[in-house]
């Protein structure tokens, strides 16, 4: 056969990575077995663009960056990898406050307030914050300039306050997420 | 002069230590001068931790075997697949050797008896595959900072934190005399409980990290040498004191720096304690 299977010593790479992998996709996506879908896919596509990744190159940023493309085109196309929007996370929440044995606290603060934040936005902060990366890693995670990654985290801080501050509103929100 | 008020870019910016050193250093007596600023600072450094706080426990679950499966089996030819699987999960088995930089103890049953005495060795290959390559946040607690009192002062801090955190003594060993200088430490948690990593490093920048923990009760292992891939790991377990030394360095040096760590922290284990004959 032409094309030539992935070593054992890039699978070894790939199998330590999971870890900081699964990190990501959870901020990302929140439930654990969607954000798993979205490590598997990853990690199928590594396996098959083996070939194409430079042994100088540091591999969990390589692997990022092949999350965020698959998390974007998962959106596109896979109704299963949504991220919560909005309605939902308000309906989720009301659910949670008619039950008093809930706890409805930072958790699902945290949460929503991540939920609001528009992919473009959140992919940043979390790079930056969770993931620890700097501007210049996360813009090549990305594919962006380092100016917007630095902008983009910014307006994602101030936005994540509004929302944990509860001085954001909803129907505000819907009308901005048309614009964005 | 009047200093120009920074935007919200540049204070975001600061805070991730992506400014360069004028700029920082205007940012900083800004902050100093504008008490409203800085709240706004730490409420997003705040948040940062939160953040850190609510993902960082996802590095120690266990991975799921799906994944591992799609990893081992992905993309193979389909005559060779199933073969390949069952002789990794069986050379796992017959090795009991279920470590590597995170790599596939997960194959092996979870309940088995080398997995669970292995768990602890597995979360300090995890956290040196994590932590090591780590350049701007390598440790929580840095004593390569500032003056030598600084320093020192910093190392008493970090061994009495960490004894106090871990419920055991903790020591940080001093390998200086094999080329390799304490650059910190942090603690790390997970669903058993609190641990500990001590990271040092040499002049070329090769690092090691020793993991401490406080073994499960009933484990006590000899001094022991575990290899997965270009990662080795020398660990030893005793009554309440568990330690690993990984690195990804040729075993008779590992061996070397163990012994070295070993020999200053014997004392305190045989201090008031029988040791089982060995």
């Amino acid at each position: 056969m032409p094309q030539v299977d992935a070593p054992d010593s890039f699978r070894h790479q790939l199998l330590a990575a999971i870890p900081r992998l699964r990190r990501y996709a959870r901020s990302l996506v929140f439930d654990a077995a969607p954000a798993d879908d979205l490590v598997q896919s990853t990690l199928e596509r590594a396996l098959s663009h083996w070939h194409q990744f430079d042994q100088r190159r540091d591999m969990v940023l390589w692997l990022l960056s092949i999350a965020h493309n698959a998390f974007l085109d998962g959106r596109r196309r896979d109704a299963r990898l949504q991220v919560l929007d909005p309605q939902q996370i308000e309906a989720h929440q009301d659910a949670h406050s008619a039950d008093p044995g809930v706890d409805v606290g930072l958790r699902i603060d945290l949460r929503a307030a991540l939920a609001r934040l528009s992919p473009e936005q959140r992919e940043p902060l979390l790079l930056v914050s969770v993931e620890q990366l700097s501007y210049a890693e996360c813009a090549e995670a990305l594919g962006i300039p380092i100016g917007t990654v630095m902008s983009r985290v910014s307006r994602a801080r101030a936005s994540l306050r509004e929302w944990l501050e509860g001085r954001g509103r909803p129907d505000k929100l819907r009308t901005l997420r048309r614009v964005v | 002069m009047d200093r120009q008020q920074p935007d919200d870019e540049q204070l975001s910016a600061w805070l991730d230590g992506e400014l360069d050193d004028v700029t920082r250093r205007d940012i900083e007596s800004w902050l100093h001068e504008h008490p409203d600023d800085a709240a706004r600072v730490r409420l997003w450094a705040a948040d940062r931790e939160t953040l850190r706080a609510r993902f960082d426990p996802v590095l120690d679950e266990a991975v799921p075997e799906a994944l591992q499966r799609a990893v081992l089996e992905g993309g193979r030819s389909p005559v060779h697949t199933r073969w390949r699987f069952a002789a990794a999960a069986a050379g796992l088995l017959v090795g009991g050797a279920l470590i590597g930089g995170g790599v596939v103890w997960q194959v092996a049953p979870q309940r088995d008896m080398a997995a669970a005495r292995g768990s602890w060795t597995q979360r300090a290959a995890v956290a040196h595959a994590v932590f090591a390559p780590e350049v701007r946040h390598p440790v929580e607690v840095n004593v390569a900072e500032g003056q030598p009192e600084q320093q020192r002062a910093q190392e008493e801090h970090l061994a009495r934190w960490l004894t106090k955190r871990l419920d055991m003594p903790v020591r940080l060993f001093d390998l200086r005399s094999q080329g390799y200088a304490l650059v910190g430490g942090r603690l790390l948690s997970d669903a058993q409980g609190p641990s500990a990593q001590l990271m040092y490093q040499n002049t070329g920048g090769q690092r090691i990290t020793v993991y401490l923990r406080r073994p499960e009760p009933g484990t006590s292992t000899s001094f022991r040498y575990q290899r997965e891939g270009d990662l080795g790991m020398f660990y030893w377990a005793e009554e309440g004191y568990g330690c690993a030394l990984v690195g990804k360095l040729p075993r008779e040096q590992l061996l070397a720096l163990a012994e070295a760590a070993y020999r200053q922290v014997e004392p305190d284990l045989t201090g008031g304690r029988v040791r089982p004959a060995s």
